[in-house]
């Protein structure tokens, strides 16, 4: 046995401690190192997040998904510091895309398949963890991954492979609720974390390879009831439902697997959705597709849906509109606009007013070759004639994987400019008969590269909301999916698929700092701090890492 | 995991069952020992007799004891699983002498010396059986729903254990007890808490550099840290390095019921908890 037992020696030392503390209360100060955690996270809290970039409280950061953090102790001047503070292994191999959260001092990472570990951010050791049991007839299109949790008041809420929502209470991992969103054996899943909307738990649905029906639920925190549910696919009788031939909207997919984002001055929830089904084969779904690669206005309370923007009408090239959508109040000629700014799966990006989901303007911001341009009032792609997949295969850019992808594209408030991860490339697509059996892949197609990954382009883009220009780029090696994060010391923070973690000047996009982690950079960065230490943390391979600057 | 330990109180009349379970047990396999035994595809065991059960645990306390536990329920470090549950990988008399005959290939689980005989495998399988039991079958002198309201009301269960997601977060979640457990363990959960503490609820009493003490649950513990949940709740991390000292105390926060609940009151939160399993859903 190793107990340690208090001597009297110890005893008699803290004695006079605390005696003499009340006297040298300035000394004190610093040797009461540590502060408790955590006191409960309120809906004003969240709409605030902003004004507490101590903690990160939310997948995106804060409701508008901007990724722009006010800390800026780690800045331009000094991010060479950085140095590794701690690392934490993630158990179950697989790849990691989890964002983790930190409130007050603890971080709650997910991990594959479904599980999550509370740690201490400051040394990234645990305190407890909840293993998701997961039925063994899973279908899963994607990798078995978890991006993360959302908080509200004490308790956790994230989304598990078989398709459930479950709650957790955030100081000691026990399952408080476990709700099945839908059924896992017709091919649901769920990997995105949930998004609080006042009181509200907001989530969507992945599966969208197997010919399911998309839509966007509201839980109630404290039963998990479900409160509404808005159906990505307008059934019988409900506008658009007459863009979908026959009865294909019943497997028409526009899934919704990545987080959304919100205004509570209009009170509007924002939400990207998937490709329609089947992905490449147009033939039996004629029509739009709406809502499929859309995004979706819906209202805050009762999730009615108030506009939509369909990027890629009718779809046959798997251009999922699953990018989180980024919220700022924009100067565009002289006139003060409510924007989002939306860099595309299909290779163009927009910049639309929220409030009434009108097009703005936008233009390509990596290579296509599917669309020759965007209608100047509609927003609408104009195609290029032949570019839908063949029997054969005909090459088209972007290819499947996008231009870019779900990982997070951020926004800084200092440079008012938009990163994006974005990717040249272009594939052969080809399409196929297929027919839907409930729970099996329904694709109609696919698509195949002839070239080596390395021929491709690779880079950040920092593109100007204001006009959709590309104002600078930093090339990488392709193919990353990894999100963006900036903060107000300037910085630029993302990784690559070769395993580099790094920093750029947000107004130059000059290399600053990077780091080798060994393996693939899967998911976005965040940053916290500590007793006022700030601290950048990313998940590459299957480690979660944490730096700060050298002491 | 808490063991199983003879009660100590004698008289209790807890559990009707779990002998008539055994005697069940015992009339079925004399049924299924008229069956001709074929191969380990065919289920039925020959070798289930008492004798054959304590042949078998013999032979599992010198071979299998180093992985599985003494008590057969498991080692989380080597991933033994506990074998006293349903199994993962063996549902019937024949797939457990399959896995024990063949293990469980990329896994720690070897199969037994191929010189071992047929009847010592079956009585490994017998050994197991008597382990489990179908917890529908067994029938106990309290009453759950009673039992239900006391833990939520006079004896305050739910003041420190939630059941369900509602509840204090000063002892363990209830919600799955009775899946892991039997009859005696639960009684002897409350009447005798002291006598196996999960490490998890031992209490860490901390001083700070500043003295000041603080004491909780003991969230995590190891060569550079301690993490505590104190009785307010709050998580607290310390680096050893950076406090005076601490303590560890390996007894139970929770009182011993012994005496301050009646033998029928402690029978109906007995039944209570052992309903406390996750329903099985429907597909
Ligand atoms: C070296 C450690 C080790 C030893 C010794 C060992 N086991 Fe195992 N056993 C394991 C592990 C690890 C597993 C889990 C395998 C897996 O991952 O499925 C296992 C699984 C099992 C299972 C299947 C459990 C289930 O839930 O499906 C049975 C039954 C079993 N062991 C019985 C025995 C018996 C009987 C012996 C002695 C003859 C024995 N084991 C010896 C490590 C061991
Ligand atoms: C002051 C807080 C407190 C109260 C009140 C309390 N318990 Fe406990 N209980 C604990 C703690 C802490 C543990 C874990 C340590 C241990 O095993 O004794 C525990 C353990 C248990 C266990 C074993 C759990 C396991 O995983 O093995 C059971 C069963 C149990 N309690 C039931 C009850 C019942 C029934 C009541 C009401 C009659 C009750 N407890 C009242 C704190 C409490």
């Amino acid at each position: 046995m190793i107990t340690m037992k208090r001597s009297s020696i110890a005893l008699l030392t803290s004695l006079s401690a605390l005696s003499i503390s009340s006297t040298l209360a300035q000394e004190d100060q610093f040797s009461t190192v540590i502060t408790p955690a955590f006191s409960p996270i309120t809906w004003e809290r969240l709409v605030d997040a902003r004004n507490e970039p101590e903690n990160w409280l939310m997948y995106s950061g804060t409701l508008d998904s901007q990724r722009y953090s006010l800390l800026d102790q780690i800045n331009v001047d000094n991010v060479d510091q950085l140095e590794m503070k701690w690392a934490y292994q993630i158990p179950v191999i697989d790849r990691a895309e989890t964002v983790p959260l930190v409130v007050d001092g603890i971080m709650f990472i997910t991990e594959a398949p479904s599980n999550v570990v509370a740690v201490d951010a400051r040394t990234g050791r645990e305190y407890w963890r909840y293993d998701h049991e997961m039925p063994d007839d899973l279908r899963i299109c994607c990798g078995r991954n978890n991006r993360g949790v959302a908080i509200l008041g004490e308790t956790l809420f994230m989304s598990t492979l078989d398709a459930h929502l479950v709650a957790i209470d955030a100081r000691t991992g026990n399952l408080l609720w476990d709700t099945e969103v839908a059924r896992h054996d017709a091919g649901y899943s769920k990997t995105a974390a949930p998004l609080i909307v006042k009181d509200k738990v907001v989530t969507g649905i992945a599966g969208a390879e197997f010919g399911i029906r998309g839509f966007i639920d509201a839980y109630d925190p404290e039963t998990g009831e479900r409160v509404w549910r808005t159906y990505t696919i307008p059934g019988p009788g409900e506008f658009g439902n007459d863009t979908w031939s026959d009865d294909s909207w019943r497997t028409g997919g526009a899934s919704t697997w990545i987080t959304g984002s919100y205004d509570a001055e209009l009170n509007q929830i924002y939400w990207g959705t998937g490709n329609p089904g089947p992905d490449w084969n147009g033939d039996v779904r004629l029509g739009d597709n709406l809502y499929s690669d859309s995004v979706l206005a819906l209202d805050g309370d009762t999730g009615a849906i108030e506009w939509h923007f369909q990027f890629t009408p009718h779809d046959v090239h798997d251009y999922d509109a699953i990018q989180v959508p980024i919220l700022a109040d924009l100067e565009i000629n002289g006139e003060q606009v409510p924007a989002m700014m939306w860099a595309n799966r299909n290779g163009f990006y927009y910049t639309l007013n929220r409030a009434t989901g009108q097009f703005l303007f936008g233009k390509p911001f990596a290579s296509v070759t599917w669309a020759e341009g965007l209608d100047p009032v509609t927003g609408r792609p104009i195609r290029v004639a032949g570019m839908a997949p063949t029997y054969e295969g005909i090459m088209v850019s972007p290819p499947i994987v996008g231009a870019t992808n779900w990982y997070s594209p951020a926004y800084s408030q200092d440079t008012e400019l938009f990163y994006v991860t974005s990717f040249d490339g272009e594939q052969e697509f080809f399409k196929r008969d297929e027919d839907y059996e409930e729970g099996e892949r329904f694709t109609g197609g696919g698509g195949r590269y002839t070239q080596p990954m390395d021929a491709f382009h690779s880079s950040i883009r920092a593109i100007n909301p204001k006009t959709a220009d590309i104002e600078w780029e930093f090339p990488i090696m392709p193919r990353s999916s990894a999100g963006i994060t900036t903060t107000a010391g300037g910085l630029v923070l993302t990784g690559s698929a070769d395993g580099y973690f790094f920093a750029l000047d947000a107004e130059s996009g000059r290399e600053l700092w990077n780091i080798s982690l060994g393996a693939r950079v899967h998911a976005a960065p965040m940053t916290f701090a500590i007793d006022g230490e700030q601290f950048v943390t990313v998940a590459s391979g299957n480690v979660v890492y944490t730096f700060g600057l050298r002491d | 995991m808490r063991r199983t330990h003879p009660l100590r109180s004698p008289g209790r009349r807890l559990i009707r069952s779990l002998t008539a379970v055994a005697a069940t047990a015992g009339l079925l396999a004399a049924g299924l020992a008229t069956l001709p035994q074929v191969a380990a595809e065919d289920a039925g065991n020959l070798y289930n007799t008492d004798v054959d059960i304590r042949m078998g645990q013999r032979y599992f306390e010198r071979q299998c004891s180093r992985c599985h536990g003494f008590d057969a329920k498991g080692n989380d470090e080597v991933g033994a699983p506990d074998l006293t549950g349903s199994l993962r990988n063996a549902s019937t008399d024949a797939s457990i002498f399959n896995v024990i005959r063949e293990g469980v290939s990329g896994t720690a689980m070897l199969p037994v010396a191929a010189d071992v005989p047929d009847p010592t495998v079956w009585q490994l399988v017998a050994f197991i059986n008597s382990l489990r039991y179908d917890p529908n079958s067994v029938t106990l002198e309290g009453d759950a729903d009673s039992g239900l309201a006391l833990f939520n009301g006079r004896a305050e269960c739910n003041s420190c254990h939630m059941v369900d997601g509602r509840g204090g977060r000063l002892g363990p979640d209830l919600s799955r007890i009775g899946e892991d457990n039997t009859p005696e363990d639960l009684m002897l959960a409350m009447t005798n808490p002291h006598e196996q503490v999960a490490p998890r609820w031992w209490t860490l009493r901390v001083t700070g550099s500043d003295g000041i003490e603080r004491e909780g649950f003991r969230m995590g513990e190891d060569s550079f840290g301690v993490r505590i949940m104190d009785v307010d709740e709050n998580l607290w991390s310390f680096r050893k390095s950076e406090i005076e000292s601490y303590e560890r105390i390996e007894d139970s926060t929770m009182p011993s019921y012994e005496g301050r609940l009646s033998d029928d009151e402690l029978d109906d939160l007995v039944a209570y908890l052992f309903s406390l399993r996750r329903e099985v859903q429907p597909q």
